[in-house]
């Protein structure tokens, strides 16, 4: 863009959310490129720090054509999301840090975009509420960010449905006009509604169409989310974690019942490397602990609550025990020298510094899709001799399996490590990352959040939902002024 | 029938259809539409009629849905799918063409690990549920009853039903879906339409269930579905559960480790507290609160009749007014005792007291009632109709503030022999997913034969719709009305501006009725008697209501311009 374009824009941009919250120094925008360093440098990001503000902005793309691209969390930016893929205004919200409201009673809080999970889960706690999250989240990672982008959380019996754990929303669309989803839509402002008793919890709707649907999982393409009203649960009055280690093919089969009863909270399965970088911090460690794992790790917690939550405790531990036992798998509660403790508090909030992808070698190559659990080994054989083929040694690529709604479906990641530093390391873990996209592409995996490249692979192949989408597109974001370019909705 | 609902088909329309799905599949003839027209639940005009359609056609598969719709599309034929039929929601407007889907009956997919099946649009409830039991499965019903399709209430309908707070409600429980969209093209949603695989209904990208409907769906007003996977879900019972004898006739056993208890509660104040700690505890299969009222006039229509009659035995009914039936399901014996001791320590603490009704005669049926969702067809015993209004799902305290404010609309009416006395209070309400939230709707008994209850049933609606303005809550099944909807979107976000420009990208030429989707009537064609209304809020105070809560969000622009 032009200079003087450029000081024009950030004129009126400065009219709307005042001089000091537009920025086009390149520092500042260079966290929000393409992890890869390919792609666009936006040209100014903007912090709002009210809706009214947003919306303005929305309008004046509408006038001028602006591409505005909303972030929440802090950087890194992993999965280039919110990367712009033309010229474009970030649209950084994450001043708009407020807990609006926490409500014990009805295990719901309303968050606006900046407040990350250490926050939530903190808030949360002081009312004997806990935050649903996934697993160890970036520490500037953001609540909403992460709700919005269906990221599973790691208690599947509290994941009902994809949307889980967002309910309600107030979120501008890309038209300019103010909208709030399922029971938020009124009737009566927030402050009414919760006079009269009610608490933001039900997402679907209002009426007949379920907008809340279509904001979700859209990479900011249909508009910007200034709060949303999110699921908490109850803080545990006794809790203790579990291991399982065994064969792939045993953990599945104990799964499966344990899943369908809705017996667990926390329900993961980890592969050595990847149990090793969440529960150690050093590489040397990291690489002592995989070495030590045969097979996968099962970590599962179980949960009492406020009647009798010893003997809820008991029984589960007891009936776990006998499905394990069905299964030849056994409950422990230390897996190669990690105990049971160490994994509370590893799970219990966001990561520690370094981010735990980045503790092996520096990055990683995050690739995930949607797949069943009896699905899964066929995947992590294809990967494992896709890593072979591609000179990436097995022992650095970490497998993590997440069931979600209630195990019908499980969230299937590896993460490809790789030495940042070494050119060669990055363009190994590139190619092996891009080749295991395809492959598990045609193996059936569903990249249901399709980031960068995945997305002209997953759209292909369903014309019938891009056309879908299309439409929809033109009634939320008729001038395409939200996220330009990314998923399915290309400029001509 | 007035002349203009004897609209018949073009012959060449007639048989353009009749090529695509055989002449044994299409009919014109009257009588036999006149099944389709003979609708009287929840109609509230006094024939009991909707229009008789121009044909009813029955497709037997998702190709010959497709080629009846761009049939439609192309003579510019108005048309809307049926599936089991309960309710006037599948009528179709005049001159419009009814696509009866009973062919299409297949179970598709049992996935019993992955917990889903597909099934076709004429699969009922107890026909899915039979096939899964002996899986130790169960699946989702609504509380139409177990002869309704899954697959309406999952793509179109509401959705809500007493196993709410282990099975959700059916939105909830939809992965991936087939649907002929209104042009006639077919849209499959989720992992179907990339790898045709079932397991998952959102994506890529953002989740087009979100334009297939909401709160509730679009009843009809957005095309056809086809083939839906909806969740199954854990029965934790073994064995065959066959017994001999007919409803209300017969003394079936429990299966083991499963209960269902009464949990009275001393007042509504209890009841509220009670009912969150439940959620909480996590302990529910199969709840719900069915009034009083409700139960007798089931099970003893004549003795409901006469019981306004014996004040005393109404003021003890009352005093168990707050009453819920309530089944755990436990794995195991373990947990059955952790579950029912959870139980009657939290009825202990809110002041209720717990009957284990399988140590009665009445309990297996009870049970089993519930669990096949039988129960539902006895509402028509008492007075021969009925209608709901509010049908809201939100926090256990606003459920509680409906079932209060209900009850005091209703008492007005049936002071004025406006409909039956159930005890005026005869909320429906129960909890979802463990009480995330909860679902409330006031049930109105009313006898169709009788002139005054007719009049008082719109009068009575209305005032119930004021009402959940007022106390800013979600008006329910009243928003498949084209009035309310006009009078309502503004104070809901102006939805329905929204959704009508959904429908208009969908279906450009407006073929598939959309009468109870998104359409909108002028409030002045309402059949309600201004005078008559028992409502004492004073207009001008109602005026501010209004305004105040149509100000919360603004006009989308291109409305305002
Ligand atoms: C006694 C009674 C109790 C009820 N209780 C409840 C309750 O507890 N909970 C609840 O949620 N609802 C309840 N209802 C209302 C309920 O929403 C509908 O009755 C139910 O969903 C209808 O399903 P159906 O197949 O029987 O009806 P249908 O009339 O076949 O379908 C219902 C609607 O969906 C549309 N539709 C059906 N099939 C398709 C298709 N294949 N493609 C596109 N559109 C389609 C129809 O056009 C119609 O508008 C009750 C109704 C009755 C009569």
């Amino acid at each position: 863009m032009a200079v003087k374009a450029v000081e024009d824009l950030k004129e009126r941009l400065a009219g709307i959310v005042g001089e000091t919250s537009v920025n086009d120094d390149r520092n500042d925008l260079l966290q929000y490129a393409r992890p890869d360093g390919d792609g666009h440098l936006p040209t100014c990001v903007v912090r709002p720090v009210n809706p009214e503000q947003v919306t303005a902005l929305v309008v004046l793309a509408n006038e001028t054509g602006l591409n505005l691209v909303p972030v929440s969390s802090g950087p890194p930016h992993a999965r280039g999301g919110t990367a712009p893929e033309s010229g474009a205004v970030m649209v950084d919200l994450s001043a708009m840090d407020r807990i609006v409201r926490m409500d014990r009673r009805n295990k719901v809080a309303i968050v606006e975009p900046g407040v990350t999970f250490g926050r939530l889960a903190s808030e949360a706690s002081k009312v004997g509420l806990k935050a649903l999250m996934p697993l160890l989240p970036r520490q500037r990672k953001s609540v909403l960010a992460s709700y919005l982008e269906r990221e599973p959380i790691i208690i599947p019996k509290y994941h009902w449905d994809a949307t889980d754990p967002l309910l309600c929303m107030e979120v501008v669309f890309g038209t300019g006009d103010m909208f709030r989803t399922g029971s938020a839509a009124g009737p009566g402002s927030l402050e009414q509604q919760w006079e009269h008793g009610e608490a933001q919890k039900n997402p679907m709707g209002p009426g007949q169409t379920d907008f809340g649907r279509l904001v979700q999982g859209a990479q900011g393409t249909m508009g910007i989310v200034t709060w949303g009203s999110v699921k908490l649960e109850v803080m545990p009055s006794e809790h203790r974690i579990y291991f399982v280690n065994d064969s792939l093919e045993r953990l599945i089969e104990f799964a499966y019942p344990v899943l369908r009863r809705k017996m667990a909270d926390e329900f993961l399965i980890l592969d050595g490397t990847a149990f090793a970088t969440t529960m150690r911090g050093g590489a040397a460690e990291i690489g002592d602990l995989a070495g030590r794992i045969p097979g996968y790790v099962l970590v599962l917690g179980i949960s009492g609550y406020e009647y009798f939550p010893g003997e809820r405790v008991t029984y589960l531990v007891n009936d776990m025990a006998d499905l394990a036992k069905e299964a030849g798998v056994a409950l422990t509660r230390s897996a190669a020298g990690v105990d049971h403790l160490e994994a509370e508090r590893a799970l219990s909030g966001p990561s520690g510094e370094p981010y735990y992808k980045h503790r092996m070698k520096g990055g990683s190559r995050d690739l995930f899709f949607l797949t069943t659990l009896d699905r899964v080994p066929a995947f992590t054989a294809a990967m494992e001799s896709l890593a072979q083929e591609h000179g990436h040694p097995v022992g650095e690529i970490g497998t993590y399996i997440q069931p979600i709604q209630h195990g019908r479906t499980v969230h299937l990641e590896f993460d490809i490590y790789f030495d940042p530093g070494s050119a060669k390391d990055a363009a190994r873990a590139g190619g092996l990352f891009s080749a295991a996209a395809k492959a598990c592409q045609e193996m059936g995996g569903f990249f249901s959040r399709p980031y960068g490249p995945w997305a002209d692979m997953a759209f292909e192949a369903c014309p019938d939902t891009v056309d879908a989408l299309l439409k929809v597109k033109r009634v939320l974001d008729p001038r395409g002024v939200m996220n330009r370019n990314k998923l399915c909705f290309k400029e001509a | 029938m007035k002349p203009e609902e004897l609209q018949k088909l073009p012959p060449e329309v007639y048989k353009e259809l009749e090529e695509v799905v055989g002449p044994e599949n299409i009919s014109e003839e009257p009588a036999l539409l006149d099944g389709y027209a003979w609708q009287p639940t929840f109609n509230s005009s006094p024939d009991l009629w909707v229009p008789r359609c121009a044909a009813a056609v029955l497709p037997g598969s998702t190709e010959e849905v497709q080629a009846v719709v761009r049939i439609c599309n192309k003579h510019n034929i108005l048309y809307k799918a049926h599936s089991t039929g309960w309710g006037t929601f599948n009528a179709v407007k005049a001159g419009g063409i009814v696509l009866d889907m009973r062919r299409m009956n297949r179970i598709v997919e049992i996935d019993e690990k992955n917990m889903y099946a597909v099934v076709e649009p004429y699969v009922s409830g107890i026909s899915l549920q039979a096939e899964l039991l002996s899986r130790g499965l169960n699946c989702h019903m609504i509380g139409a009853g177990c002869g309704a399709s899954l697959l309406a209430s999952a793509t179109s309908g509401v959705g809500d039903g007493w196993d709410g707070i282990s099975m959700s409600y059916s939105p909830r429980n939809v992965l991936g879906v087939e649907w002929v969209l209104p042009d006639g093209e077919l849209l499959q949603m989720g992992s179907l339409g990339s790898h045709g695989t079932w397991f998952s209904g959102d994506g890529p990208g953002p989740s087009l269930r979100g334009a297939m409907r909401g709160w509730c769906g679009a009843f009809g007003g957005l095309g056809v579905f086809t083939r839906v996977a909806v969740k199954i879900f854990n029965w934790p019972a073994n064995g065959d559960h066959r017994s001999e004898g007919l409803m209300f006739d017969y003394l079936p056993p429990l299966p083991e480790n499963l209960k269902v208890f009464m949990v009275v509660f001393r007042d509504r104040g209890s009841f509220a507290e009670g009912m969150y700690k439940i959620g909480e505890a996590e302990i529910g299969y199969i709840q719900c609160r069915n009034a009083l009222g409700m139960i007798l006039g089931g099970a003893l229509p004549r003795f409901q009749r006469k019981l306004p009659g014996v004040p005393a035995m109404v003021e003890m009914l009352k005093s168990m007014q707050f009453c819920l039936t309530h089944i755990i399901a436990a794995n195991s014996p373990r947990e059955l005792a952790y579950q029912e001791k959870a139980l009657r320590a939290i009825a202990l603490d809110s002041e209720a007291f717990v009957l284990d009704m399988g140590q009665l005669p009445l309990g297996g049926l009870l049970f089993w009632g519930l669990v096949k969702d039988s129960l539902p067809p006895l509402i028509f015993r008492i007075g021969g109709q009925f209608s709901s209004v509010f049908g809201h799902d939100e926090t256990w305290d606003s459920s509680i503030l409906l079932n209060r404010v209900g009850q005091e609309i209703k008492q007005k009416w049936i002071d004025r022999d406006g409909m039956i006395d159930d005890l005026a209070d005869n909320a429906w309400m129960f909890l979802q997913e463990d009480g995330m939230w909860t679902h409330c709707e006031e049930l109105i008994l009313y006898d169709p034969r009788e002139e005054k209850h007719v009049r008082s049933v719109n009068n009575a609606i209305a005032e119930a719709m004021i009402s959940a303005v007022e106390h800013c809550q979600g008006p329910g099944f009243m928003l498949l009305n084209p009035m309310v909807r006009r009078m309502l979107s503004p104070m809901m976000s102006h939805y329905n501006f929204w959704t009508k420009k959904l429908k208009k990208e969908f279906d450009p030429l407006g073929l598939s009725d959309d009468v109870a989707y998104c359409s909108e009537e002028d409030v002045e064609e309402a059949d309600i008697d201004l005078e008559n209304m028992t409502f004492d809020i004073p207009p001008e105070e109602l005026a501010r209501i209004f305004e105040e809560r149509i100000s919360v969000i603004p006009a989308p622009r291109e409305m305002a311009q």
